[in-house]
Parts: C-alpha cells; sequence; structure tokens
C-alpha cells in the first residue's frame, strides 16, 4: 500500500481508538490490531503529530505506582474522522463506478 | 535484554537530539514494556516485542529534521570554558578557512552532480532542436524541386527526434537517480551529527 496512505489511514484509526473513551498507548494498539499492524515507534510518532495538529490532548495519572499518559479526542479530532468517512464514501461511489460492481453494468 | 538495558541504549543512541526528546521517547517506550509486563510478559519478552533498539534510533533520527539536530548541537557547545574560547578565537583562521573548504566541497559534489543531469538534458533539447530544423529543413528542399533530397533531409530530422525522445527517458532517470543520491547524502549527513554527539 502506498506509504502516504497507509500513514493516513493509520492516523484516522489511532483517532478512533481514541473516539469514545481516552485510552493509552499499548491498548491503543491493541485495539487497533484486528486492522492495522501499528508499532510502537509508529505510534509514538503518530500520537505526537496529532497532538501538534490539536487533534488530542495528553494527561498523565497514576497507575499502579507509576505514571501513564492518556490520550483524548478532541473536537478537531472528531471533525477528521467525519472527514475521513465523507472522503471515503466519495472513494466508494468511485469504486464501484470503476469495478461495475452494484450498477446496472455488473457483469458478475 | 532488560528495560533499563534498552532504554540507556535508546538514550545513548539519541545523543544529539534535545534532552526534552530524548526523555519523553524513553518515558514512552518505559511505558509501553510496562503495559506489556502488566499484560502477561516477562521484562525480555516486552523488550523484545518492541524489536532491535538500532532500528527503533533509526527510525527516530529519519524522523527528526536536520535543523533540529543543528541547533541542538550549537546549544549544547554554548558555554566553553575560558581556554576553549581562547584556542577557538587563536585557532579560527585554521577552522574557518577548513570549514569553509568542507561545505565549499559538499557544495561542489552537488552542483557537478546536477550540472550533469543538466547537460544531459541540454544535449537532448539540441538533438531535438536539430532534428526539427532538418524536418523543416528538407520539407523546403522538396518544395524547391529536389525531392530526394528533401526526403532524406526530413527522414534525418524525424529520426533525430525519436533519438531525443528516448534521450529523454535516460535523462529523466539520470535525474532520479541524482534526486536518490541527494536524498541519501542528507541522511547521511543527519547521522554524522547523533554519532558525533555519542562522543562528545
Amino acid at each position: 500500500m502506498d506509504v502516504q496512505l497507509k500513514r493516513g489511514l493509520l492516523e484516522v484509526c489511532v483517532l478512533a481508538a481514541i473516539r469514545n473513551n481516552e485510552s493509552y498507548g499499548y491498548k491503543i494498539i491493541k485495539d487497533t490490531r484486528p486492522y492495522a499492524e501499528l508499532s510502537e515507534s509508529t505510534l509514538y510518532t503518530i500520537l505526537k503529530r496529532l497532538e501538534t495538529a490539536g487533534m488530542l490532548t495528553i494527561r498523565s495519572a497514576e497507575h499502579d505506582g507509576r505514571l501513564r499518559k492518556y490520550y483524548s479526542i478532541t473536537g478537531a479530532g472528531i471533525r477528521r474522522l467525519e472527514e475521513f468517512r465523507s472522503e471515503w464514501q466519495e472513494m466508494m461511489s468511485i469504486y464501484r463506478f470503476v469495478t461495475g460492481e452494484g450498477t446496472d453494468n455488473d457483469q458478475t | 535484554m532488560t528495560r533499563l538495558e534498552f532504554t540507556e541504549k535508546l538514550r545513548e543512541g539519541l545523543t544529539g537530539l534535545p534532552q526534552s526528546d530524548i526523555e519523553e521517547r524513553a518515558a514512552f517506550f518505559s511505558e509501553m514494556i510496562d503495559d506489556l509486563m502488566e499484560d502477561g510478559m516477562s521484562e525480555e519478552e516486552a523488550v523484545a516485542h518492541i524489536g532491535p533498539v538500532e532500528d527503533v534510533i533509526r527510525q527516530i533520527v529519519s524522523e527528526t529534521p536536520l535543523s533540529k539536530l543543528v541547533r541542538e548541537r550549537v546549544r549544547a557547545r554554548r558555554k566553553p570554558g575560558v581556554l576553549m574560547i581562547i584556542l577557538l578565537v587563536l585557532g579560527s583562521p585554521v577552522w574557518i578557512s577548513v570549514l569553509l573548504a568542507a561545505l565549499a566541497a559538499v557544495l561542489c559534489v552537488y552542483i557537478t552532480l546536477w550540472s550533469l543531469v543538466i547537460a544531459l538534458w541540454a544535449c537532448d533539447l539540441a538533438i531535438f532542436v536539430a532534428g526539427a530544423a532538418s524536418v523543416v529543413s528538407g520539407i523546403f528542399t522538396a518544395a524547391q524541386g529536389q525531392a530526394a533530397q528533401g526526403a532524406a533531409i526530413t527522414g534525418a530530422g524525424i529520426a533525430l527526434i525519436g533519438l531525443s525522445v528516448f534521450a529523454g527517458f535516460v535523462c529523466f532517470y539520470a535525474g532520479k537517480l541524482a534526486v536518490l543520491i541527494t536524498a541519501k547524502s542528507a541522511v547521511l549527513i543527519k547521522s554524522m551529527f547523533v554519532r558525533k554527539g555519542n562522543r562528545s
């Protein structure tokens, strides 16, 4: 898969993982694992980029006697997810046009 | 490898980056190791799961912009001792000229590289122009009654145009190669900053 496309997809995956509740690093990786392979280094970069873009906030909290970072989505992050959804609706209709699936031209 | 060994190696390998960046990364991976262990892995397994520390370092260095590395080098040197300052001043004719020479050398390499590419494109353009001119000239020659010669000149012109198209592909790939070399050498220069940091 194209590298830039993959990076963009991983970003929205991370946002989706924190959409409903705040989450922490390892849990984000586990939640996205069925859908995308996310390495620890890659996750760090993505989290940093999303924070700079204002799409998530970070807070440190104590857990089991150590400090853990929790990531929460922001309004900008939610807007990004909405953008993603409409981008892909457009892509899906083009896909159907190109492959002829689901239209009158469907040969299958 | 234990968690401590991993984070120590990580810190070492990232010398040259701003200290806050290094600490942030070390804390991130330390937290990750803790979570992996909470999930049932042993410390060794958790560290192994993250992968070779060299790979992690390489990925971090390649993502850090060169400007950040340079800025950090400059900041780290801000408080030299009195002796250092004296030596720097006294030695300035030497190290300034050496530095300028080194910069000039690097610049020369890039200029040479890209001049080659430009020269190739210039040749290609020349061939094309010659071909186009021949085609026109041949038509005029034929129009003046010398059909056979005209045809031959036009034919040669067409052949030249064809050659320029082919040569155009060569120029294009030469340009791509030059871009690749430029990019690779940029990464090389960056890693020199990080490695040098390990010694100081």
